[in-house]
């Protein structure tokens, strides 16, 4: 009797989860083409008012332009205007020639509501790069901006590598690569959830001033800026930058650094923000955003760095590896994903593998 | 009962035969009042001198005196509940005004709503809600912080990968045959998971946007 109420649920359970419908839209005139996919393991579950939506795919993509492509994002949605129902899927770091196929994983959980035509994923081009960083695609998502500012994150870190390989040997460049590896695992990292608008904390609020780390470079200079804190709760960051460069700054991207009452820092957020600053003048970036540590964390001080700006003329800066190595920065700052992969490889390779690969570009 | 209490109830008082509660009532105001004990002690002596009378008249059948006696008392006790006025139980709405009992009305069906939604809630409500709230009345017990958890959407970045929250609901991004490097949050309402394939090294990053 046991075992036939068992199978009855799982029956029931087996006919609540379906496959859900699936569509790969390409443009007609896409410099990657589909070649094969695989959703045997989608599913779709009614919860509630929605289904959700798992999301396990291997697409096999085909570069059918005449460039190289350096980069893709594929935005993966089910329903776009609902919370969660809408993703990305970014591969960066590729270096695939005219004619090949390259695999793009997919594993997304979407939400999608409860509709008559029943649950259905459409994966669509957001944008492509390619190796001479000239873009295509749609950019809903800002996947020119993203994808470009990895691909020069990538050829800055190669060329570092390679300098180093060339000027100190394999065993400079293995100690460097130890060392990252080291910096990886001994970075702190703290939970930090993102709320948009106000959030409600009981705690007394209290004004901190940002310190500025200045990047001798960067065409933008934050010069003051606080937020308002609140027990583990930082919320509303409004920072005054100027353009200190001869050229017009219609974007940037500043790293938030948190210390905690331990002394720790860790980088809590990015601050991306559209600015449109002419040469020589100021404006001021708010964010009606809060940030919520764990409840252990006691926000102490703040730091704010500019990690990347794009130019009027749509050309880019990035910090160099000389100002990443700033004490500050060099604890808290991810490598870039290049150099992810790269110590992936040495860790699966060692390092002559990773001699080889760096000798492809 | 005009300051004294009546006749019929001292009598019966007098007698051991009204309630523990009457008696109790009685048996105060007696101490206080001269002239009710004085009835009191009247119906005491009288019951007693009935008590030392000796023996029945002669010729009485005390048997079918008895019976007719019942019968009568019977008989009484039904016509005065046929004449007496119609005795109304008191409802609890008889002690409201009548300007009022509207409001009476509006407010017992809003309780009733009340209940039946609360019940509804509690039936239905999506577990993380409910331990929210348990987080909220926890940090309140505590007196620290009640940090009431936002209607919309929620992003959060961890070790574990990043999270989707919004009204209970949570969708959270894993990756299990690649290794989880890093995780960002962006201030515009969007978190990535970066991914490395362990065979590979090729990187995948995976988005996952409030709005």
């Amino acid at each position: 009797m046991r075992n036939n109420f068992v199978i009855f649920v799982l029956a029931a359970a087996a006919a609540m989860a379906q496959t859900p419908g699936r569509k790969i839209d390409f443009p007609v005139d896409s410099p990657v083409t589909a070649v094969s996919s695989d959703w045997s393991e989608t599913k779709a579950t009614p919860r509630g008012g929605a289904y959700v939506l798992d999301v396990h795919a291997v697409l096999s993509l085909r570069n059918s332009s005449q460039k190289r492509i350096r980069g893709v994002m594929l935005a993966v949605q089910a329903q776009e205007v609902t919370p969660g129902g809408k993703g990305s899927v970014s591969v960066p770091s590729l270096d695939v020639p005219p004619g090949e196929a390259f695999p793009l994983r997919i594993d997304l959980p979407l939400l999608c509501p409860l509709g008559a035509g029943g649950p259905m994923v459409e994966v669509k081009l957001d944008g492509v790069l390619f190796d001479d960083l000239t873009f295509y695609g749609s950019d809903r998502l800002n996947s020119r901006r993203r994808m470009t500012v990895w691909e020069l994150e990538a050829r800055r870190d190669r060329k570092y590598f390679k300098t180093l390989l060339e000027t100190a040997g394999g065993e400079a460049l293995q100690k460097e690569v130890l060392s990252s590896i080291a910096r990886q695992a001994d970075r702190p990292s703290t939970g930090v959830q993102m709320v948009q608008g106000r959030s409600t904390n009981a705690d007394a609020e209290r004004e901190v001033q940002f310190a500025f780390l200045h990047m001798p470079d960067s065409p933008v200079d934050p010069t003051s800026g606080s937020a308002r804190i609140a027990g583990n709760e930082a919320r509303s960051p409004h920072i005054n930058i100027q353009n200190r460069s001869e050229r017009g700054v219609k974007h940037l991207e500043m790293g938030w650094i948190v210390k905690d009452q331990q002394g720790r820092e860790f980088l809590a957020a990015s601050i991306p923000s559209d600015v449109n600053l002419a040469p020589g003048k100021s404006s001021l970036v708010t964010q009606d955003t809060a940030l919520r540590f764990s409840d252990r964390t006691q926000v102490e001080g703040m730091t704010g760095f500019v990690s990347s700006a794009e130019y009027s003329d749509g050309s880019y800066w990035i910090p160099t590896r000389g100002e990443l190595n700033d004490p500050k920065l060099r604890g808290v700052v991810a490598p870039s994903p290049e150099e992810q992969r790269l110590l992936q490889i040495y860790r699966k390779k060692g390092l002559g593998g990773l001699i080889e690969e760096l000798k492809k570009f | 009962m005009n300051g004294h209490v009546r006749e019929t109830d001292l009598a019966l008082y007098a007698s051991g035969d009204v309630s523990l509660w009457q008696r109790g009532a009685i048996h105060l105001h007696v101490r206080q009042c001269e002239r009710c004990r004085e009835v009191v002690s009247e119906f005491r002596a009288d019951a007693r001198a009935l008590r030392d009378a000796s023996g029945l008249p002669e010729g009485v059948d005390w048997v079918s005196l008895s019976a007719e006696m019942t019968a009568n008392i019977r008989v009484g006790l039904e016509a005065g509940e046929c004449v007496a006025p119609r005795k109304l139980r008191k409802a609890i709405s008889a002690s409201i005004p009548d300007r009022w009992r509207p409001v009476a009305l509006a407010s017992a069906v809003a309780a009733m709503l009340t209940m039946m939604l609360a019940g509804a809630w509690w039936l239905n409500v999506p577990a993380q809600d409910t331990q929210a709230l348990n987080r909220a009345m926890h940090s309140i017990w505590q007196g620290r912080s009640a940090m009431s958890d936002e209607r919309g959407a929620v992003i959060e970045a961890s070790s574990e990968g990043i999270e989707l929250r919004k009204n209970g609901g949570s969708l959270g991004v894993s990756q299990d045959a690649a290794r989880l490097m890093t995780v960002s949050v962006s201030t515009q309402g969007s978190a990535s998971a970066h991914y490395v394939d362990q065979d590979t090294g090729q990187v995948t990053i995976t988005s996952v946007y409030a709005q």
